[in-house]
């Protein structure tokens, strides 16, 4: 699990997709967590 | 004939890549904040554990400044040598199809291994498909990966370059595949270490035609 602060969650998809995961190996959720 | 190779933190091979090369031609480092491979004919990203495997292995350094710079020399033509942890990399950084996956088996694996020519690219120049190469493997995360539908391509494009040889797949490589090139041919990637099979002291030096393919392949060597 990576734990990550963003000021923008909308972000978070493209951080996943183009940063944290490898889509063609790995799958991912994105789980908010309040504050 | 000038030879780069990348060093990141927690490269471990670089060093005998280097060697490897200068057998064959000049070769020098090139540091992971590097940006200018001016002068630099080919390109060799080598093994080791760059950026110690964080995340997963080549993610980080996929977004390393030299590999901006590797891009943009891939994309002109230039001759780009993966090897294991290099391969991760160029995969990551989508300069090769595919994935290497954990081996089948969960342990790390260190054997020499008995390798076919299966395609040709710019790096395997000169070597015969259907040829054996000896050249030592070792990795945790070796396994490569890729659709169906991308390997039945890879193979019907000729870019799958290397294949365990019969009975020596030592992490469950789909398809036996050690070692894939880009559709141009001037980016290869293998899990193997060409670079500790340079001298017969050794036990091989089958490696070393890797090298010397590019090497004869320059303008310098005409």
């Amino acid at each position: 699990m990576v734990e990550l602060e963003a000021e923008d969650s909308e972000q978070l998809p493209d951080l996943c997709e183009k940063l944290l995961a490898n889509p063609l190996i790995e799958d991912y959720e994105i789980l908010e967590l309040s504050a | 004939m000038v030879f780069g190779v990348l060093q990141f933190p927690g490269s471990c091979d670089e060093r005998d890549a280097l060697a490897a090369c200068e057998r064959v031609a000049e070769a020098r480092l090139i540091w992971h904040e590097e940006t200018d491979l001016d002068g630099v004919d080919a390109v060799v990203v080598p093994g080791g554990f760059s950026y110690g495997d964080y995340l997963r292995a080549g993610a980080i350094a996929r977004f390393a400044p030299a590999m901006e710079a590797v891009a943009r020399f891939a994309a002109k033509g230039g001759p780009v040598l993966g090897i294991c942890n290099g391969f991760q990399v160029l995969c990551e950084a989508g300069l090769l199809p595919g994935a290497l996956l954990p081996n089948a088996l969960l342990r790390f694996h260190f054997r020499q291994a008995e390798l076919e020519v299966a395609g040709g690219c710019d790096w395997t120049a000169g070597i015969d498909p259907g040829e054996r190469l000896s050249i030592p493997t070792k990795h945790m995360s070796g396994r490569f990966f890729a659709p169906d539908d991308e390997l039945d391509r890879l193979e019907a494009g000729g870019q799958v370059v290397l294949r365990y040889a019969s009975g020596s797949n030592p992490n469950g490589s789909l398809r036996d595949i050690a070692g894939v090139a880009n559709e141009a041919g001037n980016v290869m990637g293998l899990m193997p270490h060409p670079e500790h099979a340079v001298d017969p002291l050794t036990g091989s030096a089958d490696g070393l035609r890797l090298f010397a393919a590019v090497a004869s392949r320059s303008p310098a060597a005409a």
